[in-house]
């Protein structure tokens, strides 16, 4: 058997994934039977019992997407720990990399909880309405997360299923680390033109996000989001490291950089989704989400002056940049 | 001023999306793989603009230099035959692949198969290894090569290098 299968964090992890999985079958399963019969304007006592059952899926939504949420966090922190078991790596960029699985199944985690914030938004929108207007529509899109989520854990047991420990795997220097005369940032930027545009494109999403301007702010987000991830490798990240050969996004998930990675990953990632979240059901339902702006620029803001104080933290201390 | 910040946004996207596009324009990076030698022939290198898939080198001569053509015209290049060997090794197209090397005596693309290769030569990686058209005193053949390298018995090896070199 798999010796990363009897980690007590993989073993936790997956069978906290494995139990929510159940849950949400069963959900999906009543979802199935509500769609077929769901009449709102009947008052059976059939539809009765269709509603309550309608509640039950709510409520073990809300509570799959909290579990979700913590089990990404944990999913991240089990890999980073594995790293001590894999040879080679020294982070957990080795160990997502391990093997074919790894990099998809992160990308669709984070997918997923996307979506399922969505669903929560969307939800809160259907029932301030009584009458449910959006009740179809938001039951097919569980449908379409459960399928996602059932794809995923197949995925989080292939990848941890094949982790082999007898085969090295590429540290985060090689993963991230360049080739000779080549550029590894997107578009041919280079790091002046990806700092120019990662201040244009944050002061483009505050602003739409403050004068309300959805398609812009979904946008910029969209490319934000972008330039963010590879201004935080490439630049942010060497001062984060006091290193400037250093470049990982998993490493400053560790202890030694005091775990500010969940933090800088969080709030872009945070701030991202509400945002465009606010922005989709604005444009789609003509619905005033302001709350969510707010909290979405607050994140953002939180996000780009983080990585900036590292920068001038590092200058007013050395005098010099990296 | 409500009437200005739209327009101010929407100058700076275009902005944004202005300087990708001219950076992309600008975009020259250096080759790793060609395409289309369905003829499996060694290709012209473009010195100073082609990496090594291996050690992510480039390459600045085609000294001792290799070239891995398979029959779908993907050609990849390598500045080092030890570089080329623990490349290839889990490459499932290991054994239909055609293995040019530049070789360092007659200075001619033969195939790397039937070339004879120095253990203590001054290579790109140190790892030792060049390749020669024609056989010497000391030269191993591409199989006894391969698994030396495999073995980590190369120039590169403290005991091996002090074996060979004594250094």
């Amino acid at each position: 058997m798999n010796e990363i299968l009897l980690s007590n964090q993989v073993i936790v992890y997956l069978l906290s994934e494995s139990v929510l999985f159940g849950l949400l079958l069963v959900a999906f399963v009543i979802t199935l039977g509500i769609l077929a019969k769901w009449d709102f304007g009947s008052y059976s006592e059939q539809q009765f019992r269709l509603e309550r059952r309608a509640y039950l899926v709510m409520t073990i939504l809300l509570f799959a997407f909290v579990v979700k949420f913590l089990l990404l966090v944990y999913f991240v922190f089990t890999i980073d720990n594995l790293s001590v078991l894999v040879p080679g790596a020294m982070c957990a960029a080795g160990v997502i990399s391990a093997n074919d699985y790894g990099m998809p199944l992160l990308f669709l985690k984070l997918l997923i909880l996307f979506f399922l914030l969505l669903w929560m938004a969307v939800n809160s929108f259907d029932l301030k309405a009584r009458n449910y207007p959006l009740f179809r529509l938001k039951s097919w899109f569980f449908i379409a997360i459960f399928l996602l989520i059932a794809v995923e854990t197949g995925l989080d047991f292939a990848y941890f299923g094949q982790i082999d420990i007898q085969k090295p795997v590429s540290c985060c220097s090689t993963l991230y680390g360049q080739m000779e005369g080549a550029n590894p940032l997107p578009f041919g930027l280079n790091t002046a033109t990806l700092l120019m545009l990662f201040y244009l494109l944050y002061a483009v999403v505050a602003g739409a996000l403050l004068s309300g301007q959805r398609a812009l702010s979904l946008l910029a987000s969209l490319l934000f989001v972008v330039i963010a991830y590879y201004s935080v490798v490439y630049f942010f990240g060497t001062y984060i490291y006091e290193l400037p050969t250093h470049k990982c996004p998993f490493c400053m998930l560790q202890k030694e950089y005091y775990y500010v990675g969940y933090l800088v990953w969080g709030t872009l990632f945070g701030g991202i989704y509400l945002g465009m979240i606010a922005s989709v059901m604005e444009i789609t339902l003509k619905v005033e989400r302001g709350r969510e702006r707010k909290v979405a620029l607050i994140l953002l803001s939180i996000f780009v002056l983080l990585c900036t104080a590292y920068v001038a933290v590092y200058y007013l201390r050395n005098g010099v940049f990296l | 001023m409500k009437k200005i910040v739209p327009i101010v946004l929407i100058l700076l996207m275009l902005a944004v999306i202005a300087t990708i596009f001219i950076s992309m324009a600008k975009e020259d990076q250096p080759v790793t793989i060609m395409t289309g030698n369905t003829e499996m022939k060694p290709l012209p290198i473009k010195f100073n603009h082609t990496n090594d898939p291996q050690c992510a080198m480039l390459l600045k001569t085609d000294h001792n230099a290799l070239e891995v053509a398979i029959p779908d015209g993907r050609t990849w290049f390598f500045d080092d035959p030890g570089c080329m060997i623990l490349w290839i090794e889990k490459k499932p197209f290991r054994d239909q692949a055609k293995i040019w090397v530049h070789t360092i005596d007659t200075g001619k693309w033969i195939d790397a198969k039937k070339a004879h290769y120095g253990v203590t030569d001054k290579t790109e990686m140190r790892y030792g290894f060049g390749a020669r058209e024609h056989e010497s005193n000391g030269t191993i053949d591409f199989e006894e090569m391969r698994l030396r390298m495999l073995r980590g018995e190369n120039l590169t090896n403290p005991k091996i290098r002090k074996k060979l070199l004594g250094i």
